[in-house]
């Protein structure tokens, strides 16, 4: 399968650069998953959860507060503000639990998108 | 005799300012690091955002000929308004850093009031707003504390202000004016506008092929909210590079004057010794003029 290379920028420094299967993103109009050779386009992300499916197979979440995203054939740029992986193991990945929920809980969104994204967090803190 | 003294007395001070010197050097080394580290992580975030509103705003002046329609691209030629924010140090001791700052802005100054232009000056950093006070000319805000540590939040909060203004007609054109970092020993004088976005320089060199679609539809509405967090990161990444600048500044400063002193040191050894030398010598005639007078 095609992979396509992703890249997650936040204020901090880069979080995420590597090539991937699939990215599913939290557009504001709605969510969408980007695959390898997807056209250009650029959207507003609003908060939620950015889920990438790795080429092995596993899956990498973070959270996000809101941000920008541009498609392009080759690559996937996110230019989020705050992000918080979900990833690690299980000392690492209970601390990152809350830390994502609390900026989730921080943003300026509405209380729906906070209210999902959060139940995402969660749910993904269960399975993992 | 009193002489030597004296000259003992201020070698010990020169080797306290010595020792003060060297240790702001390394305070400032230390903290030069960190800020630079801080500045690497965020140029890349900076770098990204301009790149993606380049390239929205070059889909924009494609679609529409008559240049971009959006408040915060209008080409105002001949501004009336200008706001002017300029980025000093909160301390001295650094060398010419702020006073090549203060230096700009007031050749901006003057020379926008040569052609008659309305300008607002807005101060960050203490030795700016100290001397603009000093030489009583107005300012327009004043903010302390955010030039030492820079804060995202506090930076936006201020920024947004300036911007919003610039949204309401109460100012045609933004100039940041800081000293920006190059590296250890080179700083450079910045001057960048803020708003309008100058879209003549605008560079457009996407790998993509098809055609950009942007969600949502409204190009305004993302165009609006990409911008708005430009001039934010704008800011702060410009606080960010002007700490770093600082504190190579204040190094090389201090690294001089740490030599300075250590000269100086030497120089003021040498004279006691001679001084010493002399008085033994003069004791010692003294001593053999005595014993000749008594035979």
């Amino acid at each position: 399968m095609e992979l396509l290379k992703l890249e997650i920028v936040t204020p901090n420094g880069v979080i995420f650069d590597g090539e991937v299967k699939q990215v599913d993103l939290p557009g504001s109009e709605g969510e969408f998953g980007v695959l390898a050779g997807h056209a250009a386009l650029v959207s507003l992300l609003d908060t939620g959860v950015i889920v990438i499916s790795k080429a092995d197979g596993s899956e990498v979440a973070v959270a996000i507060n809101s941000g920008y995203v541009k498609v392009e054939e080759e690559k996937t740029t996110c230019i989020v503000d705050g992000a918080v992986a979900l990833s690690g193991d299980d000392s690492d990945l209970a601390k990152a639990l809350e830390s994502a929920k609390e900026l989730l809980k921080k943003t300026e969104s509405s209380a729906m998108a906070i209210a999902s994204a959060v139940s995402k967090v969660e749910q993904i803190g269960r399975s993992l | 005799m009193a002489n030597l003294k004296e000259i003992k007395r201020k070698i010990g001070s020169v080797k306290n300012t010595q020792k003060t010197t060297n240790a702001m050097k390394l305070v400032s080394s230390a903290k030069l690091k960190r800020t630079e580290e801080l500045a690497k992580k965020s140029r890349v975030y900076a770098e990204k955002l301009t790149e993606l509103l380049n390239e929205i705003a070059q889909k924009m002046q494609n679609a529409n000929a008559d240049g971009i329609d959006n408040v915060y691209f209008k080409d105002v030629q001949n501004p009336k308004k200008v706001d002017i924010v300029f980025i000093t140090a909160d301390k001295g001791l650094c060398g010419g850093f702020n006073s090549q700052t203060i230096k700009r802005v007031k050749t901006l100054l003057a020379e926008y009031q040569a052609k008659d232009v309305k300008v607002r000056l807005r101060a960050v950093g203490r030795k700016g707003i100290d001397f603009f006070k000093f030489n009583n000319v107005e300012l327009s805000d004043e903010i302390i504390g955010l030039s030492a540590a820079p804060d995202f939040k506090a930076s936006a909060e201020f920024i947004s202000e300036v911007a919003e203004s610039y949204v309401n007609g109460d100012t045609d054109k933004i100039i940041l004016v800081h000293n920006g970092y190059v590296n250890m020993i080179t700083q450079e004088l910045r001057e960048d506008q803020v708003l309008p976005v100058d879209s003549s320089n605008l560079e457009f060199n996407s790998a993509s092929t098809s055609e950009l679609e942007v969600e949502p539809d409204d190009d305004n509405t993302l165009l609006d909210a990409l911008v708005k967090r430009y001039v934010e990161y704008t800011m702060y990444y410009s606080l960010i590079d002007s700490l770093a600048a600082e504190h190579s500044a204040r190094m090389q400063a201090m690294d001089a004057a740490t030599t300075n002193a250590k000269e100086m040191v030497k120089e003021l050894t040498v004279k006691y010794n001679k001084a010493r030398q002399e008085a033994i010598t003069t004791e010692l005639i003294e001593i053999i003029s005595g014993m000749e007078s008594m035979k």
